[in-house]
């Protein structure tokens, strides 16, 4: 799978588009269907970002000589992610106004927020400090607040009954105030809904009344979970930041349309899968993290037989992490987004502000280098002549050190000044701690990389895994440069680093299957002294309800996009604990409903051993009873996926164009002649040892001295250190 | 990481005009290696009197040079308190609070402390009568001295400057 060469007489069949409207770029990755891919890039258009779009699409087709006419009534799949939706959330601020209704004495909710979020999202040294703590400004200002006396307990029973004029006076006095959307959030009303509903009808009959066409969203309606700080900050952000996007998502769908496409565009979401643009809830596909790698991830270890695998990525500005056990991901309930926490169910993955653009600074208090937290990102750094960036960065350094060709950075797209990164490396670090440049140099990635070491170590045993049991998979542009140093001595079982890591979390975006996920707070006791068969017919029955009302949303998302219940796979899972207990633990249901002794005793058992297998069998504690405290249900529909390459394996022996030059290359304290080969001219079956560097478009895989490396018949590489 | 500041970038940091954006990219970053001597000079430039600020105090309070070996503590109206080394408090003007009466003025009914286990100590200037500082404390609590700065050891450990004088400023 290399970047296709431009060969006109090669015929493609573009597939898959997948786009990742940026800030300032739009890029786009097209497959065909022989697995084939590559990229286009168009600046982004914010006021209107289908022309970014088709531009964007139409830079990546005219590599295969094609125009956006011929090449849209192909696709088969289109997945779009933007940041607009971030941007409105990072900037607060939106193109319409929202109102909210909240239950009286909690008006101030948004305000007082949550103690975490006054330094979420800050880099580790602000996030300790208490100085640099900071409550973020709230999405929705007080005078567009208004409080309901009304009140549920968390049992969903009413002890004070909604006061009707209360409703009526605060929809009047927002829409005076001439708000877009009704924003209604009652405390406990994921467990009875009934205030928020008849909030609606109310509000809905004056708006009638006053001819106007604001529209009232209910948080029971959309995310009906505990904690009212995060429900409040997702329906707001699903009216403030999502809602106005979608014209923008309708106006892509259209120029898809006029291009004669034939697809419908779907938009990637927080919990792993993509949706139609016409979902209700559109704020899941808020994502702040790369998430594309981790769908990628899993699909190439479903694909290629590998259960357990550590993600990493490393970009310009951070280094993110993620565990998949079992072909799964696990699921953060409560994400961070533009320091807002909120209640979604978003792919899990650490992030660590250091990356390839991380810039090095030494610290003039103590005489010692420091890394980040603040980047170059894509501006790269120093010796990037073209930017202008003044600080040394970490790329910068293996410029110096003979590892980065300054040809062929990004394939020769930016010019690299190498004397230029030599020089400042002496003045900014080298000099003031007395070293000389190259021992500086080396200095600096050997403190990034035990600083993703132990990160990563943490990640791992951290949750209580060895490392033993998994692979390690690299990827992102500046994955494969590092990995050789951040795995050393962790005793990964194997460390895979598949050809195509720059372009990895956008194959991971086309990997992404067509799914809505449903999540509903819930706490159904299933005491220990009951027989299955009154387990079933209480806590068995209630669990069923959910489940089967969280299915009929499912369906509700797919009709929008005319896809009917029997094309639909459906899989169900709970949050599950001991009676007493604080923490769940994520089950997946190997049934569907639980109203009958055998069915539950099947779940009962999953979880038995879910437990066992996280905490160990002297840990488990039957005898307490169980709590379901969230029920899920996703709804998959299969899309049409990239291929992984097959091919087949050649000898040990790398061919001749493979093999580019020899250069020097300073590895750990000295010169050493360096083959440098083509990394997309290896063949399957190939076998390196370091010193080597092998030079891809977007991306350079070091070999240090006592490593060597292995490409496998899907053109994936396995490296390990000689013993 | 700029080595320095603009000064108009300091007088903001003085008077908190500062975005909290900007603040916190101050806080977060290596300190500006003249932070000190700049924040001095702008205070300095404040008052109207000519003694050379060795260190800000406390609001409105500085350590301020009347020769080569003396320091002393000073307003901001110029009235002069004590040795940099004694409390300025017990030369302060004291009000007391320690009545439901005189907390009354001040609080709400119900929301101020018990007399009996709390009094408020308010420190007044007695040249420009404004209050310095609040304590909160049981009745019979001393005067806690909370800051006797070393002076020696800042200027000539941690910053590596000279102490200003009356002859150098």
């Amino acid at each position: 799978m290399a970047s296709s060469e431009d060969d006109p007489s090669e015929h493609h069949n573009a597939e898959i588009l997948s786009i990742d409207a940026g800030g300032t770029m739009t890029d786009t990755f097209l497959m065909d269907s022989n697995g084939e891919f590559t990229v286009g890039k168009a600046k982004t258009t914010p006021d209107d970002e289908s022309r970014g779009f088709i531009r964007s699409s139409q830079d990546a087709l005219e590599d295969w000589d094609l125009s956006v006419e011929e090449g849209f009534p192909n696709l088969v799949s289109t997945v779009y992610s933007g940041t607009a939706m971030l941007n409105r959330l990072v900037e607060r601020e939106s193109e319409v106004d929202v109102g909210i209704l909240i239950t009286g004495g909690m008006e101030d909710t948004l305000r007082m927020g949550r103690g975490r979020q006054s330094y979420t999202g800050y880099s580790y040294s602000d996030r300790l400090h208490v100085n640099t703590h900071k409550h973020p400004e709230p999405l929705i200002p007080r005078n567009q607040i208004r409080g309901v006396r009304e009140r549920i307990d968390v049992k969903g029973n009413t002890l004070v009954p909604l006061y009707e004029d209360d409703v009526r006076e605060g929809v009047n006095d927002l829409l005076d105030q001439e708000v877009d959307h009704i924003v209604v959030m009652y405390l406990h009303s994921y467990k009875n809904g009934e205030h928020e509903h008849r909030t609606q009808e109310i509000a809905e009959e004056i708006i009638d009344e006053r001819g106007m066409d604001t529209s009232v969203m209910l948080s029971s309606e959309y995310y009906p979970t505990l904690k009212e700080s995060e429900r409040l900050n997702t329906v707001t952000a699903e009216a403030f930041a999502a809602e106005p996007s979608r014209d923008q998502l309708t106006n892509i769908q259209e120029s898809v349309d006029e291009q004669g496409g034939n697809v419908g565009v779907r938009v990637m979401a927080s919990h792993g899968g993509t949706i139609d643009i016409h979902a209700n809830e559109l704020a899941r596909t808020l994502i702040s993290g790369p998430i594309g790698g981790m769908i990628g991830a899993n699909y190439f270890g479903e694909k290629l037989g590998y259960e357990n695998l550590v993600c990493t990525d490393i970009g310009g500005t951070s280094f993110d992490m993620g565990i998949i056990i079992d072909n799964d991901w696990q699921i953060d309930y409560s994400p961070e987004m533009a320091r807002l926490l909120l209640s979604l169910p978003m792919v899990n993955m650490e992030s660590v502000g250091a990356g390839t653009g991380s810039y090095v600074r030494v610290n003039p208090t103590f005489d010692k280098i420091e890394l980040g937290p603040e980047s170059a990102g894509d501006q790269v750094g120093v010796s990037a002549v073209e930017t202008d960036v003044d600080t040394v960065t970490v790329t910068d350094c293996h410029v110096a050190m003979g590892w980065i060709n300054p040809e062929n950075f990004l394939g020769g797209d930016m010019p690299i000044d190498r004397d230029v990164a030599e020089q400042e490396i002496t003045e900014q670090v080298a000099e003031p701690l007395g070293m000389g440049v190259y021992e500086a140099a080396q200095g600096v990635i050997d403190i990034l990389e035990s600083k993703l070491r132990n990160d990563l170590e943490a990640v791992v045993t951290g949750e209580g895994y060895a490392p033993s049991n998994f692979k390690c998979l690299s990827y992102g542009g500046g994955g494969p440069v590092h990995t050789a140093g951040y795995t050393k001595d962790l005793g990964f079982d194997e460390v895979l680093i598949p050809e195509w890591a720059a372009g990895f979390s956008a194959f991971g975006c086309g990997a992404a299957d067509y799914e809505y996920r449903y999540d509903q707070t819930t706490s159904i006791d299933i005491d220990p002294d009951l027989s299955m068969e009154e387990a079933a017919a209480t806590a068995g029955e209630e669990l069923t309800e959910v489940w089967k009302n969280l299915e009929r949303k499912v369906e509700n998302e797919f009709e929008n996009s005319n896809i009917g219940r029997s094309e639909i796979d459906f899989q169900y899972n709970i949050l599950g604990q001991y009676q007493g207990q604080l923490n769940s633990i994520d089950i997946e249901s190997p049934v569907a409903r639980v109203d009958t002794p055998e069915k539950l005793e099947r779940l009962i058992d999953t979880f038995e051993e879910e437990y066992r297998r996280t905490y160990s069998e002297e840990a488990r504690s039957p005898e307490l009873g169980h709590t379901v405290t969230q029920a899920s249900v996703r709804g998959v529909r299969d899309v049409v996926k990239p291929e992984i390459p097959t091919e087949p394996t050649q000898g040990p022996e790398p061919p001749e164009d493979a093999f580019k030059e020899t250069r020097e290359a300073y590895w750990d304290g000295e010169w050493l002649e360096t083959q440098i080969y083509d990394l997309h001219a290896l063949q399957p079956g190939n076998e390196l040892t370091g010193p080597a560097i092998m030079e891809g478009a977007a991306t350079t895989y070091a070999l240090p001295p006592d490593c060597e490396t292995y490409l496998d018949e899907h053109r994936v590489h396995h490296l390990s250190r000689i013993e | 990481m700029p080595d320095s500041y603009p000064r108009e970038h300091i007088e903001d940091l003085v008077d908190d005009n500062l975005e909290w954006s900007q603040l916190h990219n101050m806080m977060s970053d290596f300190k500006d290696a003249d932070r000190f001597q700049q924040v001095r000079d702008v205070l300095q430039e404040r008052v109207d009197w000519d003694d050379p600020i060795i260190i800000p105090y406390a609001e409105h309070l500085y350590v301020v040079a009347k020769s080569e070996d003396r320091w002393v503590i000073k307003c901001d109206c110029g009235h002069e308190f004590c040795e940099h080394d004694e409390n300025w408090k017990a030369d302060a003007l004291i009000n007391v609070r320690d009545s439901e009466e005189e907390y009354l003025e001040i609080y709400p009914e119900d929301m101020h402390p018990h007399p009996e286990y709390m009094e408020l100590r308010e420190f007044f200037c007695p040249g420009c009568k404004t209050l310095l500082e609040v304590t909160n404390v049981m009745p019979g609590y001393p005067l806690i001295h909370e800051f006797e700065p070393d002076i020696e050891t800042f200027y000539n450990d941690w910053i590596d400057e000279p102490i200003p004088t009356p002859e150098t400023a």
